[in-house]
């Protein structure tokens, strides 16, 4: 009940809000804040919660409306209703009651992404959840070229790459119910799915092509920059925290288990690309001067860390890659949102222009250093922990050059993440930007679940492992 | 009989309305109101078929499963596309277009029911013979001219169909499809086969056969345009079923028909591709039916009894995507009007609701979820893989990878903000018949992408 709820409750919500009248902003702002502190809650607090399964399909393969927790997903969809409240109590954007709307359309697909135990379902949702973003970005996209120039582009951009990701996973989510003979089978140990050579290559590549483009994966991230830089910060903060892992989460749930041989097979080139993608983000963060896009190719280089960490298919590092997806989207919401606060008060995102208003906005100030620390890796707050474990069991599964590869990205994040902060907070006031208020309370009280996050996790990252991530764990270990 | 009966004597009935009713916006009322009612009885007539299968007119017409499937659709199709436009033409001229739109109808469940070559052809004519004086209805020239060439080549593939025809006839001896699949292999049988597809390919507006497809969708009145859009194609895909699943030489069939599937995908990349260049909402909305079609077509690839289910699901949601983002058109374009797709800048601002039912519609005919072209293309990605064309599938994606641009460049249209100031008003109509369409197909469209009921007792198709 309480997973189906989370899955169809924000979307029925979502689209009931467009029968409010137009003026009633701050109705639905409070309906969407409602509706995401209760998915949260609903999370917290029945954490046991067991599956719902209705049939659907018997032919021409099985396929069930069958939503339940994983060990992974349990987490993630924590953590995608952590970050849509902070996102939602926030910030305020124009035309509120049709943003909330689409805001909690998207909550709801992504639940369903994260929640399905079927495949065929994981793809109908996986589908679903891009309409939502193409739309916020058509309506309410921030032109990141000139006053006018990139509306519409950058969404058109997201649209097209992802679909046809999405597509190859339908495609390969076909053969797969044909090969199987049903899809309702993830999170299943018991499934015996058994994809032949023939097929399992081709099947491989339509998943693998999927989420390396969703995560994104170094060649696939052309996308990402300008689809982070024009979404509005609430949505961005949601899109690059949570809906980048669902491609990390399909690699961990569809392919560890049901694909390992392709996945060994792909193993080299894979570390290739994320190599590739964590050294070219960090130095392409660090000569970039709009802090969104600052942000957004540290993500690309995170996300590399992660990749690696996955095709290691070592279980610490697996564990580090749980601690650090959740890390991750903790910090990266942090960092958006106080960086959409930033963008609110100063009119600006360009680091040439912005400078030391850390001493008349503190409260701002001490958002961003957090978020921004988190994102560097300071032991204590919840990346290193993700971070250490990921390259400890990189090291340990003999992939000694590898884990060289995946420091180097740390020390430049220090660079970038501190030349962030430093350029925008402190050195001399900029006598030409206005001067505004600091955050109101309101604003701060909206990142506090995510700060609370991340110092929570940072200080005892083996919450995580205990008792949720041993399933998938051993899963790991009896493949190698 | 008696669903065509009933829909035969409803378009008699019609003709009389010019006879007896006042003059004016009644006369209009009154004809659509006994078409729509004679379809309804049609329809209700032909479900209680369902089940039951018996034959008609020494073998030349069986009753069944399947030609009650694919009636229904085609009852479906002429019923929304009376209520979407509210008849077709002038006040004084929809009492007779009424009465051709029943008598098109009657002739695409002919089609459907068709058991051996004569009664296709008895069909086909009876369709057809009615969509020219529907297609030139309108005085605009370029009706005329829609007309025109719709009559011409459409009477060439006639011919070809039947030269076909004759040519099984003189190979086999029969006209029975059900001879047919013993009939002896040879030259004669082989040539008549394939003259007999590509009459039913340009019906069917396959490639290379689509060319007309564009120019007399444009010309023709919108809502003959959506009546040809599914119902024509309907009739069509329930003789190239019969002939490709029950009426060719058992063991030579898939030989025969490989060029179809071949005809199939390039249809899928042709007509996406092809769409993509259009500005005018019919012409895009025809070429991307010839891709749908060939979705449709790939269904049957290796003639597997679940392909042939998965088809007809696939045809009933098209009819319903296809039929609904009509419906909204004609609310936005008041009958007859050609609308460019500029036209729908800024819509999702001035009419949300229907910014959001035409999006619903062509996220369908795109194959996203939640709708039934979604579920329809995983369900027919599967029978052919599952009937060994797996190349099949893969052309289907690279074709709806490209329809992908096609739909979301008109819903990125409506949904980019623009300036109040630029956006001309739309003249919306305000009759609830065509609202009432949008908001049935709209549903219809989002339980079957839920619950994907596909007919069971389709087969066997021939007696």
């Amino acid at each position: 009940m309480i997973v189906t709820a989370l899955v169809l409750g924000p979307i029925l919500i979502g689209l009931a809000l467009y029968a409010l009248p137009k003026s009633a902003e701050a109705l639905a702002r409070g309906a969407g804040i409602v509706v995401a502190m209760l998915a949260a809650l609903a999370v917290i607090f029945f954490p046991h919660a067991g599956d719902a399964s209705v049939h659907w399909l018997a032919r021409p393969f099985d396929a069930a409306f069958h939503f339940g927790y994983g060990p992974f997903s349990y987490w993630i969809v924590l953590l995608l209703a952590l970050v849509t409240l902070s996102a939602l109590t926030a910030l305020r954007v124009p035309r509120a009651r049709d943003f909330t709307a689409q805001m909690l359309l998207l909550l709801g697909a992504m639940d369903g992404v994260f929640l399905a135990k079927d495949l065929f379902l994981f793809a109908l949702f996986w589908d679903l959840m891009l309409l939502p973003v193409f739309l916020i970005m058509l309506g309410w996209g921030v032109p990141s070229h000139g006053p006018a120039g990139g509306r519409g582009t950058a969404a058109w951009r997201y649209l097209i790459y992802n679909l046809a990701g999405g597509l190859c996973l339908l495609l390969a989510t076909a053969a797969f119910g044909v090969v199987h003979g049903s899809t309702d089978v993830i999170g299943d140990p018991h499934a015996g799915v058994a994809i032949g050579e023939v097929w399992g290559g081709w099947i491989f590549a339509g998943f693998a092509f999927a989420f390396m483009v969703k995560t994104p994966v170094f060649p696939f991230h052309t996308w990402m920059p300008d689809t982070y830089t024009e979404l509005p910060p609430p949505a961005v903060a949601v899109v690059a925290a949570v809906q980048s892992k669902a491609g990390l989460y399909g690699f961990v749930v569809i392919g560890l288990p049901f694909l390992g041989a392709q996945m060994h097979d792909a193993q080299l080139l894979m570390f290739v690309l994320g190599i590739a993608g964590l050294l070219y983000g960090a130095f392409a963060a660090l000569a970039q001067t709009d802090v969104k896009r600052i942000v957004a190719y540290s993500s690309l280089s995170h996300l590399g860390l992660m990749v690696l960490g996955i095709f290691s298919f070592d279980p610490t590092a697996l564990k580090g890659v749980l601690v650090y997806i959740i890390a991750h989207g903790l910090f990266n919401g942090a960092l958006f949102l106080s960086l959409g606060y930033l963008e609110a008060r100063e009119e600006t995102r360009s680091l040439t222009r912005l400078g030391g208003l850390g001493a008349a906005n503190p409260r701002l100030a001490g958002a961003l250093v957090i978020a921004a620390l988190a994102g560097l890796g300071l032991p204590g707050l919840a990346g290193f922990a993700g971070e250490l474990l990921i390259i400890t069991g990189l090291y340990h599964g003999g992939f000694v050059v590898a884990s060289i590869f995946a420091l180097i990205p740390i020390v430049i994040a220090a660079a970038y993440m501190l030349r962030l902060y430093q350029t925008a907070m402190n050195g001399p006031q900029r006598l030409d930007l206005p001067q505004r208020k600091d955050l109101t309370w309101i604003e701060g009280l909206a990142l506090v679940p995510l700060v609370a996050g991340l110092v929570l996790l940072g200080v005892n990252p083996a919450a995580l492992l205990t008792s949720n991530g041993t399933e998938t764990v051993s899963v790991v270990s009896s493949l190698r | 009989m008696w669903p065509t009966f009933a829909i035969a004597i409803a378009s008699l009935v019609a003709l009389l309305v010019d006879l007896f009713a006042p003059a004016g916006p009644a006369r209009r009322g009154i004809a659509v109101a006994i078409g729509i009612l004679g379809l309804l009885a049609g329809g209700i007539l032909t479900a209680q078929q369902y089940g039951h299968a018996f034959i008609a007119f020494s073998g030349a017409y069986s009753v069944g499963g399947f030609s009650v499937v694919f009636s229904e659709i085609a009852i479906l199709g002429a019923i929304l596309t009376l209520a979407l436009g509210l008849g077709i033409g002038r006040d004084d001229q929809v009492a007779g277009t009424t009465a051709l739109l029943l008598w098109s109808t009657v002739g695409a469940i002919l089609m459907a029911g068709a058991n051996n070559l004569m009664m296709v052809f008895l069909g086909l004519e009876l369709l057809s013979l009615g969509l020219y004086c529907l297609c030139g209805i309108s005085a605009r020239s370029s009706a005329r001219e829609a007309a025109m060439k719709y009559l011409i080549l459409s009477s060439m593939a006639s011919g070809f169909l039947l030269y076909g025809m004759a040519l099984i006839f003189g190979a086999d001896g029969s006209v029975q499809f059900s001879d047919l699949t013993v009939a002896p292999v040879n030259a004669m049988l082989l040539l008549g086969a394939g003259l007999f597809l590509v009459g039913i390919a340009f019906k069917l507006s396959l490639v290379p056969f689509h060319v007309w497809t564009p120019d007399v969708y444009e010309g023709a009145p919108l809502a003959v345009t959506a009546y040809m859009s599914v119902v024509t194609k309907a009739g069509a895909l329930a003789v190239l079923a019969r002939f490709a699943y029950a009426a060719l030489p058992v063991q030579s069939a898939n030989e025969i028909l490989i060029p179809i599937w071949v005809l199939a995908a390039l249809s899928m990349l042709v007509g996406n591709l092809a769409a993509l260049a259009q500005t005018d909402l019919k012409r895009l909305l025809a070429y991307s039916g010839v891709a749908q079609v060939g979705y449709i077509v790939a269904a049957f690839a290796g003639q597997s009894a679940l392909g042939l289910r998965y088809a007809i699901f696939y045809l009933a949601a098209y009819t319903f995507m296809n039929l609904g983002a009509f419906a909204v058109v004609a609310i936005l374009s008041s009958g007859d009007g050609i609308i460019g797709i500029g036209q729908l800048a800024g819509l999702a601002q001035r009419r949300p609701w229907l910014a959001f039912a035409l999006t619903f519609f062509l996220i369908g005919l795109a194959g996203l979820p939640p709708t039934a072209g979604f579920t329809g293309k995983v369900l027919i990605l599967a029978s052919s893989i599952g009937a060994g064309y797996a190349w099949l599938a893969g052309v289907l994606i690279v074709g709806t990878a490209i329809s992908a641009y096609v739909y979301f460049k008109i819903i990125r249209i409506m949904f980019v903000r623009v300036d109040e100031a630029h956006v001309k008003p739309l003249a919306i109509v305000h009759n609830p018949l065509p609202w009432i369409s949008v908001a049935l197909c709209a549903l219809a469209v989002f339980a079957l992408g839920i619950l994907p009921i596909t007919p069971s007792d389709v087969l066997p198709l021939v007696k």
